[in-house]
């Protein structure tokens, strides 16, 4: 393409035009790209050889291994509010899913401006966009990551060799930031220093070690070895859509107001996943080949805890019925397992104090959809043991 | 009298005699304090502001660990609303000066909690008084506070628990509490921090009126206490 322009002023004029557009070409960041994680998204903990607790850590999420097969100390006093899942194959597809994602992190664009090797990240604002860091990096005190508003702004750091943070560090999200969006892509190990408050989905390709009261809004998964808890809380009750088979749900899905949303995956609908799609076909295949089921009513629910005792550590909630399509199981308002299979059964463990167990069940024919509840206490510890402190008390 | 009139008098009457029979009969011990008491756990240093509104006046940053044992803080929750912002807010009381003051938190990062404990403190009487699910399982004559230094009334909390050393007084354990002196901002190199705790080393009898603010145990009370009672217990100081 050629632009006439004849005059000598004139032409001046076209290469600061052009330049000025440059220069704002090159201050624009550009935006990094979602990172799927397919079937890992349900899990808060995944290891690739083994994943160790001590003490009383709380996971809001699945726990899996693969392809190892050892899960160490995730009794109590610790509490997995979600499934686990030790080298089956759910936890094999998952280890898939987060090769591939972690793939798709590490080979994010990254302008030359955000090439961090060198740098802490600490007491630093960083806006939406990919960031590297050739070899090892460092987090000591607050990290802050601001969306702008933006609720989908995905954040992607590309770390060649360990990711290391200080005691007593923080990851902050800002203007409409979501933990769901923040992938720690690791090139080998991550370790999180005491009381480290981090957020984000940790991707490392050999190990993830959180230190005495680390805490992780989001997820650790490690491809290859170990995850190691001590005393940690662990939540990615607002990233993930529960174990749901086939889920893939695309985390740009981002959070709003404390809720989730999903893929999108509406009839019809533009953001429709090719599995929805599927899904949705055959249910309707389903429909047209037994017209009955679009107008009989014949599901039925019966809801059912064992043990029966006032104050248990754990119960086994049960969905019987007929004519059952899933039941999506729920702890205090958060999702923790879905079922389409039988049987409906979810083991709920959490923190002492009262809770609501909620059981949402759909059904193969017109019978509505209806939720169930049932209420349970968590035992506290019988014994506590407090830590040793100084006697500064008025006396 | 018509049948209907007749009908209606005949169900009132037997109404009547329903409720007051079933009046009459012996029921269960009733739970004379709330049985459970709804807490929050913070996952992250959270600010604290005077309404639900990111825009609301900032009362104090309110840390996720306790400064004397580093364990999780853990708050008793008073409401919860969806702001005008879309954000989930959480009513809370806070530790601190003014002794019992409240203020609201964002409900991210924070985990949901209740306890069954509840510790109710009369100073009249010098006793405390622990509940569990509304019912007494415990009481205790303490050393409460002298007339000179005396201890804020209303509705606390417990901070956290702590194990003290054999050689420090007050062992052989403290539940540190969320009220403050109003007469010592400062004691033995703390803010003036209101506790329950033990009597090891303390020669006061229990039963007298002879703290500095604190409540006193004995140690065989203090240690049934801590090993059962941890952050966010609602702590009522009586007169």
């Amino acid at each position: 393409m050629r632009f006439p322009i004849r005059s000598k002023r004139g032409r001046r004029a076209g290469l600061a035009l052009v330049a000025g557009l440059a220069c704002v070409v090159t201050a624009v960041t550009p935006q990094a790209s979602a990172v799927g994680l397919g079937t890992a998204q349900s899990f808060v903990v995944l290891a690739g050889s083994t994943a160790t607790n001590t003490g009383p850590s709380v996971l809001n999420g699945d726990l899996g291994v693969a392809p190892g097969t050892a899960l160490v100390g995730f009794g109590l006093p610790a509490v997995v509010n979600g499934a686990t899942h030790a080298a089956d194959g759910v936890a094999a597809q998952a280890q898939l899913d987060l090769t591939t994602a972690y793939n798709v992190a590490a080979s994010q664009p990254v302008p030359p401006g955000n090439v961090l090797t060198g740098t802490d990240l600490g007491n630093r604002t960083l806006g939406a966009g990919a960031y590297r860091y050739s070899t090892s990096a460092q987090l000591t005190g607050a990290l802050t990551l601001d969306a702008s508003g933006d609720p989908n702004a995905q954040f992607v750091f590309e770390i060649g060799s360990t990711l290391t943070t200080a005691s007593a560090s923080s990851v902050l999200l800002v203007n409409g930031a979501s933990p769901c969006n923040v992938y720690w892509q690791i090139g080998s190990s991550a370790t999180l220093g005491t009381t480290t408050a981090f957020q984000g989905n940790l991707m490392a390709l050999t190990s993830i070690s959180l230190n005495n009261g680390a805490t992780v809004i989001g997820r650790a998964l490690a491809r290859n070895g170990a995850v190691t808890l001590n005393n940690n809380v662990l939540d990615n009750s607002r990233c993930s859509t529960g174990s749901t088979p086939g889920g893939g749900t695309t985390p740009g899905g981002g959070t709003t107001g404390g809720g989730t949303t999903g893929g999108g995956t509406t009839p019809g609908g533009a953001a429709e996943t090719p599995a929805a799609r599927s899904a949705r076909l055959a249910s309707e295949a389903a429909r047209v080949s037994n017209p009955k089921s679009t107008t009989t009513r014949n599901g039925t629910t019966s809801f059912q805890r064992t043990p029966h005792a006032t104050c248990t550590s754990g119960f086994r909630a049960t969905v019987h019925g007929k004519l059952i399509k899933r039941v999506t199981f729920s702890l205090d308002g958060k999702k923790i397992q879905s079922n389409a299979k039988r049987p409906f059964v979810v083991f709920v463990r959490s923190l002492p104090g009262s809770h609501n167990v909620t059981a949402h069940v759909s059904f193969k024919d017109a019978t509505r959809a209806k939720t169930l509840a049932l209420g349970y206490r968590a035992c506290a510890d019988a014994v506590l043991r407090p830590k040793a402190g100084p006697s500064q008390f008025t006396g | 009298m018509t049948r209907a009139a007749l009908t209606t008098l005949t169900v009132a009457v037997l109404a009547t005699c329903t409720s007051a029979g079933l009046a009459a009969t012996p029921r269960a011990a009733r739970p004379s304090v709330p049985v459970t008491q709804p807490l929050v756990i913070l996952l992250q240093d959270h600010v604290a502001r005077a309404s639900a509104s990111t825009h609301a006046r900032v009362i104090e940053p309110v840390a996720a660990m306790r400064p004397l044992t580093q364990v999780r803080t853990v708050l008793p929750v008073m409401g919860a609303v969806r702001g005008k912002d879309g954000n989930r807010w959480i009513h809370v009381r806070l530790p601190g000066r003014p002794s019992g003051h409240t203020g609201w938190i964002l409900a991210d990062q924070t985990v949901r909690s209740s306890t069954e404990w509840r510790i109710v403190v009369k100073v009249s009487t010098r006793r405390v008084t622990v509940y569990r699910d509304g019912l007494v399982v415990r009481a205790f004559p303490a050393v409460v506070p002298k007339a000179s230094t005396p201890t804020p009334y209303g509705q606390f909390f417990v901070e956290e628990a702590l194990a003290i050393s054999p050689h420090d007084p007050g062992g052989p354990y403290a539940l540190a509490i969320s009220a403050r002196s109003d007469i010592f901002q400062e004691f033995e190199g703390g803010p003036g921090q209101i506790a329950i705790h033990g009597t090891g080393g303390l020669l006061d009898p229990l039963g007298s009126a002879a703290s500095h603010g604190c409540i006193r145990i004995s140690p065989a009370a203090i240690t049934w206490m801590s090993s059962r009672i941890g952050g966010g217990v609602p702590v009522t100081v009586e007169r």
